[in-house]
Order: C-alpha cells, then structure tokens, then sequence
C-alpha cells in the first residue's frame, strides 16, 4: 500500500467517479495457510492482495468493477467500467435499487488481535506439531490445516460513508485417522490464533477414532444428538433458505408464510448478532449498514428474515445489515454471524442421557438442499458416528445419509448444552471472508436417515 | 496472471446486476526438500514484489513441520510456446447494452403468470491470460476466453416451489469459446418451454419410491461422473492429501489396472486437448503438456488424475491436471474434461423404447456424496414417467441415490455420439484455501437399471 492506508485509497479511488452517486469498497487480505496430511505438512500458503470495489448507481440500477491494481490508471479504467455498466443496466428504464445508504453509526467490537495479525509461520508450526504429536501418540496420523487472516475493509461512498473495520480470525481443523480409515474430527475458530488449544483439538479427534468395527445402521427415524459442528452446517444452510430477505420477498422461502408462527421448539431462539461474545464480529456489512443484533427465531417462533438496502425496498422496509456484496448480492442478503442460545445441559452425556437408543453425529458432510421451500437437505455424517444405547455414547457406526428439513429438525429439539462453540471453516473461497455459526450441541427427537455406507 | 470477467444478470425485467472485475498478480511455489509446498502471492508485479514473496513462499515452507517422504519433484520436458483457445467472437468486444438486450428478451419470455415468482438470465465471460515460468526451464504463455449463461425460472404456489433452467442448472452452459456460445444456446427460443415446465411441475405428482430403470439426460449424467468419478481418481485424494477437507476415495493407487468401476459399457477419458471444454489448455499450471488419457475402459480402471507430485509418489508420470484458481492459489490435482465416451445406444429416444417402465430425469438440482465418492443421492429438476417405452406424465422433485460400482455397473446402455456434447461446470471446489475449478464433461445420455430413485425422506 506504500503507507497509503485502506481509506485513503478508496477515498482514491471515489475520486475517479466525482459526480456519481457511487460506493467504493476496498478490502486487503493476509492471511497463511498451513495444511497437513499424515503427519507432515504439505501446502503452506500466504496471500497478500487487496481489491477495490466500485459501484456506480444510475436511475435505479448499479455497475459494479472491481481491481486489485491500486495505482490510478488501474483506478481510473475499473471507474470507467463501473459507469459504463451502470450506464447500460439503465438504458432500459428505472431500475429498483433505492440508492445508497446514509452513513449510520457503528458499533466497535473486539474481533482483533494484534498477534494474529503478524502472521507467524513459527505459531501454524507450533500447531501442526503438537497435532501430531497427539495424534502420534494415539497411534493415528493427523490431517487438517491451521490458518490464520487479517481483514481490512474501507468504504468511502458519495453519501458521505467513511468506514474502516479490521477483524482477525483464525482456524484448525484436525483429522485423526488410523490405517482403516475410522476417524475422528475437531476443529475451532477463533478471533485470535492464540485462542487455538492445537493439541487439546487432536486429543479429542484422537478420542473418536475407536478400534472397535462400526457397524450399519438401518434407515428409519432416530433421536440424536448432533454435535456443535454438525448444529452449525444445519444453521449455515437454513440462513440462506430460511432468513434470505430476497428468496423470502419472492415466495422462495423456507419461512415466507411463517413469521410470528411457531417454526421450533420452545428451547430455540436464533439471532444474528456480532454482539455475542464468541463470534467473529463486523461493524458494518458490504453497504456500509451497521450491524446489529436482529432476533430470527424466538423460543421458537419466527420473528424475522434479513434484507440488504436492494431487497428491503422491494419487501417495503429497511436494510437489517446483511449485504453481501455492494449494491446487494443478485442471490439476496444472508446472516453471517449467526448464534443459537445454549439450553441447561453440562454435558454432552447429559444430552444423550434419554436417549434409549439412537446416534451421535459428530459432523455433517456435503450437505445440500433437495427441496428449499421446506429447508430440506441431505448430507452425509463424516469422521465419527456412533450408537446411543441406554443414554451411552456405545457402538462406532459406518456413516449415514440423511434426508430431513431442518426446520422439523429444530422443531423436534428437545435440549441443548449450554456451551456453545463458533463453528467455522477453512475453505475461504475468494476474498477472505471468514464467518461462523456460535451454537450449542443439541438432542433432537426425530433424524431421518435415509442410506448407509457399509 | 491477468483475468478479467464481465457477469451480467437480468431478473423481473430490469437489468440486475453488471460486474466487471479484473485482477492480475503473480504467485510462486517453491518445493523445498523434506518440506511441504510454499507459495505466496503477490499483485506488486515488480523485482522488490516478487523478490518478497519468493522469500515469504521459502520460509512458510522451511518454518513448518518437515517430512522425509518428500523429496525434488521428477523433472519434465521444459515446455515453451504460447496456446489460445478458440473465440469466433470476442465477448468483450461486444457492447452491454447488446448483451443485456439478449438476456432481456429471453427473461422476459419467462414471465407472465403470475406463478412465476423469479426468472432471471443470466451470461459470464472470463477471460485469462498467464504466464508460466519454472526453475526446469519453461517458459510459456496461454490464453482461455471463456463464454456463456442460461436462463432459469422458478414457481411457486401452494407451498410448492419448482425451478427450470435451461441449458443447465447452477449458471446455464460456459465454454471455453468466444460469445458465438451464448448466441447458440437460443436462450430466448428456450424460454417459454422453461416457464411452461416450472408451471407444470407445480401439480405434476412427486417421484415415485422404488426401484426402476433409470434413464439421465446429459446434463445430470455430467454432474454423476464429476462426483462419482472424477473426484474420485485424483490421486492425491487417493494418496490422503485432500483427506481433511475433499475427502478421500474408495479407489486405492493400486486399483489401477484390475479395479472393475463399472460395466463393460464404462468408457472415460480425461481430456485437456479437447476444444470448447473448460478443462482444456495447453499446458497445466506445473508445465505439464495437455493431454488425453483413459482413465476407464471396459468398465476396468485404467489410469487416475495426477500432478507431478502424485504422480511421483506411486512411480508415474504426471497426468497433467495440476490447475490454480486464479494467482492467489497454488496448484493442485483438478480434472480436466473428463468424460463419457459414447456408445451404441442410438437417440435418447431409442434409449427410452427399450424400457417398459421406469424414469427419466434431467438437469441438476442437487448432489451430495460421501468423502469417499462411493455413496450419492441426486435430485434434478424434471422428471418423467417411462411407460411402454415412451416419455409419460411429468415428475416432481425426482430423485436418486446409489453406490458408486454398483450404480456404474448396472449401466447397460450408452446414447451414440450424435447425442454426445459438452457441458461445463463453475462450481467444482476444492482445496483450503478455496480453489472454484471450471471444467466440462462430455456425455450422451444413459440408462441404468434397477436403481434407488424416489429417496426424499
């Protein structure tokens, strides 16, 4: 950046649309990336590159163009595509965007740190070995990855915005296998990469991997208790099906006839809150709009769904925070900082202590939508299923399919622990954008499994 | 790396979003021995840029956990030159406004009931230009135009929400072509059928439960070797590199040769020469030459996609299908176009005559399959009832699931190449970070017998 801050250039590079209405979004990413298989490390990246974001608005409808070369012939050409874009889009009458937020005061949050920031290989080595060195001395090899990002983003717009958030985030997914295959999994995020305990998280992946053989579990309806990481993947799916503000405007939605309606039991209120101790927080969202706790779900009756500036004016009301892209995502606004409220249980054996017989999921694998309107989806467990017998976490099991809405999965939930963990991933496709789902592990009645894998 | 990208979107009659984006910058992997890969990227294109990140790339590498399995990657041929692939017409040499117009026309011919709650049409172009350069002595530079869209509409009433697209689900069809892709698609001829369909699907019945004849349209065929085949033969999934986060596979490197994937009728290759797919180039992003390999004939398992790295660890050459999304991403085994070679099995319709009953299904929706790619289940937009060899009344939310063998195995007939196209895909993911492949699978359409279909609950 040659000491020219985040804001500067996008104050830079507003300059270049002098005269529009326009909104200028720049975003620097570091990060590392450290992966691992076998116990040996095997992919080590580190990423330094920042992007520009410009939108144009024009009777209604927006331009955008994005570069990531700073210097202002690079500025001035993204500029000119952003008009020209804009231009075209509106040669065919008055679009629907309402125009640019006002600027709005935002709340400071705490989603930095200053030892994560500096990127050190020396902290992921640290890491990996010590996964190792557990999982070693379980007689299982590790696999997983450990990262690490600092995230800048600056917006300068013609409405008078001028935003900056830094946030830091961090990541370990640990993998213990044996030579069969059987294996267990763990994973934590975390604001700050110190937050990251690498060898408690191979014990317990360690601690899954069983040496007994699993066995098949017919398809049929189950209790269960699903542990945080597999509560967050449902949540994660059920934010764009259920809380989409657009899908929902347009009768899309899993929620469209809902809202003030019972949806979930009386143990389950979800909001979307960067408030939350525990999540990894934002200011604002990719328009600028501060973010700020919004209920969804409210000891199981549905309160709300969430709208960028673009879809609140088509549904009649105002922006909730949740833009994803500037001008508003074409796929519509979701939640990114979701959290379930934990229940009463210590512990996962009190979770499973009334089960008489059904199964533990420690993790859900390749999840995808079958039916949206109802929310249903069908994935995989992954990395540790295994029998409640008698209220006892007993038999390993092969994986098993299920095909369930989870929406009726909420609905059945009976109790939840009162930990709550920040489920995240390592993917980070694109720019960094790392999010989570703060939940608790819960026990639900009802579980559909549809198909096995012997 | 340069690469520019224009998307435009129209929905409800109004243009909904033009992006253009365009980035360039440079990426260096380092292989230091008894270490594992570093890389680091940079857009500061210049000595002090590149000099940073060469070091940045050596000493993540040397600062991490070291194995002793990992030696100097086997040398290859340095390769030099320059390859473009085809583009009649040069996308970004066209106007938006004249784009726009052909995506208006054809989303407006979706609308008009009411119903109808979203259309939306929708075109990509991308193109990339890259040069490579390796401490074996390569030097080339290449140039990928890449085209397309599609249209798709969604309806809904009573609770029930049905969606159509056309040529394909998840964006419609990209090529590996210029905009002459786009204008044969006739998005606008297409559209009153797609909207007539979504409407129909509203009351057609659900998918029977049971086991059956299943017959797949090309499209849905593509996305089945994608999951159930491709991914499963690359081999550093194989080898336990990917096990964290893709998963692994149900094929061992010691399959290669003698393991039965499916019937005699199975033939697949992987194919980077093949022109129009998006997983053609002419080099890969190790410098590896594009090639064309069989990785299943007869039914028998014949070869796996590897980079030179994989392919260095069971003793072979690489295959040529190391690729990286963009410069902010180290290479790593992809497929390239792997495909269904046609059989005998004449029309799709010749297909459907031999059948007394069973269902035809076309255009995905949505997939799921275990980190081994052994167990799936499918859903595509449209089915329809096969009765005494002929297309019957429409099915709702059909879906099917299966074992990958198996299901392979009761293969039992092939449409012929007249039937055989291309299609591509935008959304293969893989890797941490996240790295978005583009790639295409050739097919004509199949049947299967006995499979699992009707698995929604």
């Amino acid at each position: 950046m040659s000491g020219e801050g985040e804001l500067a250039l996008a104050e830079r590079a507003l300059a270049h649309l002098a005269g529009d209405e326009a909104h200028v979004t720049v975003t620097r990413e570091r990060s590392l990336f450290a992966r691992f298989a076998r116990s040996a490390a095997t992919q080590a990246t580190a990423i330094d590159d920042t992007s520009v974001e410009l939108l144009c608005v024009l009777d209604g409808h927006t331009g955008a163009a994005s570069t990531n070369q700073v210097h202002d012939a690079g500025l001035a050409d993204a500029a000119s595509r952003a008009r020209a874009a804009a231009s075209a889009a509106a040669r065919n009458g008055q679009g629907a965007y309402p125009g640019l937020p006002r600027p709005a005061p935002v709340i400071g949050h705490d989603g930095y740190d200053e030892a994560t920031a500096a990127l050190d290989a020396g902290l992921a080595a640290s890491a990996l070995a010590a996964a190792f060195a557990a999982c070693r001395d379980a007689g299982l090899e590790a696999f997983g990855i450990w990262t690490a990002g600092e995230v800048t983003t600056a917006i300068a717009s013609s409405t008078g915005m001028a935003l900056t958030d830094a946030v830091t985030d961090a990541h370990m997914t640990v993998i213990a296998r044996d030579v069969n295959g059987r294996s267990g999994h763990r994973a934590s995020s975390s604001v700050a990469a110190g937050d990251i305990d690498a060898a408690a998280l191979a014990a317990t992946a360690a601690a899954r991997v069983t040496r007994r053989e699993p066995e098949q579990l017919a398809p049929g309806d189950y209790a269960v208790v699903l542990d945080h990481a597999a509560v967050g993947t449902l949540l994660d799916f059920l934010g764009s099906l259920a809380f989409n503000g657009l899908a929902h405007t347009e009768r899309r939605g899993a929620l469209c006839e809902s809202i003030g309606s019972a949806v979930a039991a009386p143990c389950v209120t979800l909001v979307d809150s960067t408030q939350i101790p525990g999540t990894l927080p934002r200011s604002f969202d990719a328009e600028g709009v501060p973010k700020r706790p919004l209920p969804l779900i409210e000891n199981g009756i549905a309160r709300a769904v969430v709208y960028d500036t673009r879809t609140a004016a088509l549904a009649g009301t105002e922006s909730s925070g949740h833009a994803l892209a500037p001008g508003g995502d074409p796929e519509g606004p979701e939640p990114t900082n979701l959290v379930l409220a934990g229940g009463d249980a210590a512990t996962l054996e009190e979770l499973c202590a009334p089960i008489e017989r059904g199964l533990f999921v420690t993790r859900l694998w390749y999840v995808n939508t079958v039916e949206p309107r109802h929310a249903l989806l069908t994935g995989m467990t992954r990395d540790g299923t295994f029998l409640i017998e008698d209220g006892m976490i007993g038999r390993p099991l092969h994986d098993v399919r299920f095909t369930d809405s989870a929406l009726r999965m909420l609905a059945a939930t009976e109790q939840l622990t009162r930990a709550q963990r920040l489920v995240g991933d390592a993917d980070l496709y694109g720019r960094r954008f790392a999010k989570g789902v703060l939940c608790p592990a819960l026990r639900a009645g009802a579980f559909r499994v549809s198909g096995g894998s012997a | 790396m340069q690469r520019t990208s224009e998307q435009l979107r129209v929905s409800g009659g109004r243009v909904d979003g033009v992006e253009c984006a365009s980035e360039e910058g440079v990426g260096i992997r380092v292989a230091v021995p008894g270490h594992g890969f570093g890389f680091a990227a940079t857009r500061e294109a210049t000595k002090t840029g590149l000099e940073l990140a060469l070091a940045r790339a050596v000493s993540i590498a040397r600062a991490l956990p070291g194995s002793q399995r990992r030696g100097p990657l086997p040398p290859v041929l340095p390769a030099r030159g320059h390859w473009a692939s085809a583009c009649e017409i040069d996308p970004f040499a066209l106007s938006l406004e004249d784009r726009l117009e052909l995506l208006l026309r054809a989303e407006s011919l979706l609308r008009g009931d009411p119903r109808i709650v979203r259309g939306v049409a929708e075109s990509l172009a991308i193109r990339t230009a890259a040069a490579f350069a390796s401490s074996d002595g390569a030097a080339f530079t290449q140039e990928r135009t890449e085209c397309g869209g599609g249209i798709s509409a969604y309806a809904a009433a009573d609770g029930e929400l049905q969606q159509r697209s056309y040529p394909s689900g998840h964006g419609g069809s990209v090529a590996l072509a210029g905009h002459e892709h786009l204008i044969a698609l006739d998005l606008p001829g297409h559209a009153p059928r797609v909207a007539e369909e979504a409407l129909a699907l509203l009351s057609a019945p659900p998918c029977p439960a049971g086991r059956t004849t299943l017959v797949l349209g090309g499209e849905q065929l593509a996305l089945q070797i994608h999951e159930s085949i491709g991914h499963a033969l690359e081999l550093d999934r194989i080898l336990l590199g990917e096990a964290s986060y893709a998963g692994a596979s149900w094929v061992s490197a010691s399959d290669v040769g003698t393991l039965r994937y499916g019937s005699p009728l199975l033939a697949i290759s992987a194919d980077a020469t093949l022109p129009g797919g998006l997983g053609s180039f002419g080099w890969d992003d190790e410098g590896v030459a594009a090639q064309r390999t069989m990785l299943i004939e007869g039914g028998v398992l014949r070869a796996t996609l590897s980079d030179r790295q994989s392919a260095a660890a069971v003793g072979a050459s690489s295959g040529g299908a190391a690729r990286a999304d963009g410069f902010t991403r180290q290479p790593i085994v992809r497929m390239t176009n792997v495909s269904l070679v046609p059989g005998e099995g004449g029309t799709l319709e010749q297909l459907i005559a031999e059948v007394p009953s069973g269902v035809y299904m076309e255009t995905n929706r949505s997939w799921s399959i275990d980190d081994r790619r052994l167990h799936f289940q499918f859903g595509t937009e449209i089915g329809r009832e096969i009765r005494d060899g002929r297309l019957g009344r429409l099915l709702r939310n059909p879906t099917y699931a299966g074992v990958t063998p198996q299901f392979w195995g009761s293969l039992e007939a092939v449409a012929s190449a007249p039937a055989w196209r291309l299609w591509g895909l935008l959304n293969c993911g893989k890797g941490e970070p996240g790295q978005t492949a583009h790639v295409s699978h050739g097919t004509s359409p199949a049947r299967f017998r006995d499979v699992e279909v009707g698995v929604l609950r």
